[in-house]
C-alpha cells in the first residue's frame, strides 16, 4: 500500500489518554495530539487531517462545542467524539445535529477504535473522491462548452460568408466578376472543409484506438508532401527535408501524420511573402528509442506573448490569415498521447522552430 | 440631400471585409468604407482621427483573435465622449449563441446585433434611412 497514511488529530485534556492512543496507533496512522483546543485550531490551520477525535469532557470547551466551532472552517475532516457513559445524552444530541460522525465510549477498546477510524476514513475518502470527480466533470463540461461555442462559430462563419457572396453576386450584372465570386466561394468552402477534417482528426486522436506500426519517416514525409504541394497557398515556399533513420521506430502513424501535416501546413500558411526565399526545413533523427523532429521556417514568426498559448484549444494568434485555432491544439494532443514533448522558439519577422521528441512505442 | 454615411468594418475574415465593403457600396448607402482586420487597429484609427473623425457607423465582428468584438466595445466605452458621439456600433456576427446575443443586447454601446450575412435593407431601417 503506497497511499498516504491517514492523518488524525486527537484532542484530550488528559495527557495520559493522548499518549496511550498514540502508542497504540502510531504505526498505522499519522497522529498529531494536543491537550488544548486553542492549539488544536492552530494545528488545523497548518495541516490537513482526515479525522479529528476529541474528548467530550474538557475544560474551556467541550468536544461538541469544539466541533461546532471548527466545523464551518474545516469541513473536510470526519469528526469522532470520545466520551464517558455519563455524557451519552450530549453525544446523541451531537450525532443528531450532524456535529459528529461517531462516538467512542471510554474506556475505548483497540478494535472498536480501529473500526471507527476505518469507517470514518471511508467516508472521508468517498467525499474527497466525489469532489475530485466533480471538479473533473466540471472541467470537462467547460471544455465541451467552449468546444461547441467555437466549433459552431467555425462551422457557421464560412457558410455565412458564402451566403454573403451569393447575395452580392445576385446584385452583380457584370458576368465577368461572377467568376471572382465563385473563387471566393471555393476558398470559403475549402476553409470549412479543412475545419471539418481537423475536427475529425481531433476526435480520432482523442477517442480512437492507436494502431502501432513500424514507421518509415521517408515514406511518411513523402506522403505528406504529396498532399500539400499543389495547394494554391504553397507559393514560392521551398521545402527541404533531412531524414536520418536508423533501426525500427514504432508509433501510431495516424498521429504522426496529423503532427507533420499541421506543422507543415502552418509553415505554408504563415510564410513571409516579403522574403525572397521562404522555406520550411524538416529534420528527422530517428533511433529505435526515440525520434527528434524539427520543423524550422523563416515565416512571419510568433509573438513572444503568444508562444505559450498557441497550443490551447481555439487560441488564434495574429489577426491575419489565422485559422480556427485548432491545428496546434491537435498537434499538442497527439504528441501528449504519444508521450512526447513539443517546444517552440520564434521571433517575429525571423521565423519559427518547432522541436518535437517522441519515444518509440514498444509493442 | 443628406451626406452619405461613413462606414468602418472590423472583421478578421478577409472574405467578409471584401464582401461587406462591396455590398455597402453597391447598395448606395455609402461611398466610404474603411476596413480593419484587427479590432486593435480600428481602435488606434479612432484615436488618431480624433476630432476630425467623421460620423461613422461601425460594423463589428464578434469572434476575432487578439481583441474580440466585446473587448473592442469595452475599450470604446473608455474613449472620450466627443469620439463616442460620432460613432454608432452595430455588431455583425454569425453567432447563434444566446449568451452572445443577450450580451450584445444588454450593452448600451451596441445599437443592434445584425446577423451575417448582412441585410442592407434591415440596416437602413435601423438607421431610419
Amino acid at each position: 500500500m503506497n497511499e498516504k497514511p491517514i492523518t488524525i488529530l486527537y484532542i484530550d485534556d488528559e495527557e495520559h489518554n493522548l499518549h496511550s492512543f498514540k502508542a497504540s496507533f502510531r504505526k498505522q496512522y499519522d497522529i498529531t495530539i494536543t491537550a488544548s483546543v486553542v492549539e488544536a485550531e492552530e494545528i488545523l490551520e497548518k495541516k490537513d487531517f482526515c479525522i479529528i477525535l476529541a474528548d467530550q469532557r474538557m475544560p474551556v470547551m467541550s468536544g461538541v462545542q469544539f466541533f461546532e466551532k471548527i466545523r464551518l472552517k474545516f469541513p473536510k475532516p470526519i469528526r469522532i467524539l470520545i466520551t464517558g457513559h455519563t455524557d451519552i445524552g450530549a453525544a446523541i444530541d451531537a450525532i443528531n445535529k450532524g456535529e459528529v460522525f461517531r462516538f467512542i465510549d471510554k474506556p475505548w477498546d483497540y478494535k472498536y477504535v480501529e473500526t471507527a477510524i476505518s469507517n470514518a476514513y471511508e467516508i472521508y475518502k468517498t467525499r474527497e473522491d466525489l469532489k475530485q470527480r466533480n471538479s473533473e466533470l466540471q472541467k470537462a463540461n467547460e471544455e465541451l462548452d467552449k468546444f461547441v461555442y467555437s466549433a459552431s462559430h467555425d462551422l457557421r462563419a464560412p457558410l455565412m460568408s458564402v451566403l454573403g457572396i451569393v447575395n452580392l453576386a445576385l446584385l452583380e450584372e457584370d458576368v465577368q466578376s461572377q467568376n471572382e465570386y465563385l473563387e471566393l466561394i471555393r476558398q470559403s468552402v475549402k476553409k470549412l472543409d479543412t475545419f471539418i477534417i481537423n475536427i475529425i482528426d481531433y476526435y480520432k486522436n482523442a477517442r480512437g484506438v492507436p494502431v502501432v506500426t513500424d514507421i518509415s519517416f521517408d515514406e511518411l514525409v513523402t506522403e505528406v508532401q504529396a498532399t500539400i504541394q499543389y495547394l494554391p497557398e504553397y507559393g514560392n515556399l521551398k521545402m527541404t527535408t533531412d531524414i536520418d533513420q536508423s533501426g525500427n521506430f514504432q508509433s501510431d502513424v495516424m498521429k504522426l501524420r496529423i503532427i507533420f501535416n499541421n506543422l507543415i501546413n502552418n509553415a505554408i500558411k504563415f510564410q513571409d511573402k516579403s522574403k525572397p526565399d521562404p522555406y520550411v526545413h524538416l529534420t528527422v533523427r530517428s533511433t529505435p528509442t526515440e525520434a527528434r523532429i524539427t520543423v524550422a521556417d523563416n515565416g512571419l514568426g510568433i509573438k513572444e506573448s503568444d508562444q505559450d498559448k498557441i497550443f490551447r484549444m481555439f487560441y488564434r494568434a495574429g489577426a491575419t490569415n489565422s485559422g480556427s485555432g485548432i491545428g496546434l491544439y491537435i498537434v499538442h494532443e497527439a504528441i501528449s498521447k504519444l508521450e512526447g514533448q513539443i517546444s517552440v522558439s520564434s521571433k517575429i519577422g525571423e521565423g519559427s522552430v518547432f522541436e518535437i521528441n517522441i519515444p518509440s512505442i514498444r509493442k | 440631400m443628406k451626406p452619405l454615411l461613413h462606414f468602418c468594418l472590423i472583421d478578421d475574415s478577409a472574405f467578409d471585409l471584401f464582401i461587406y465593403e462591396k455590398l455597402l457600396i453597391k447598395s448606395g448607402i455609402t461611398d466610404t468604407v474603411k476596413t480593419f482586420n484587427s479590432a486593435r487597429e480600428a481602435l488606434k484609427h479612432l484615436l488618431t482621427e480624433g476630432s476630425v473623425l467623421p460620423e461613422t457607423i461601425i460594423l463589428l465582428d464578434l469572434q476575432m483573435p487578439d481583441m474580440n468584438g466585446f473587448e473592442f466595445v469595452d475599450e470604446y466605452a473608455n474613449l472620450p465622449g466627443f469620439l463616442r458621439e460620432k460613432v454608432k456600433i452595430f455588431m455583425l456576427s454569425s453567432t447563434i449563441d444566446t449568451r452572445d446575443i443577450e450580451k450584445a443586447k444588454a450593452s448600451p454601446h451596441i445599437i443592434d446585433l445584425l446577423p451575417k450575412p448582412l441585410e442592407v435593407s434591415y440596416l437602413k431601417n435601423r438607421l431610419s434611412l
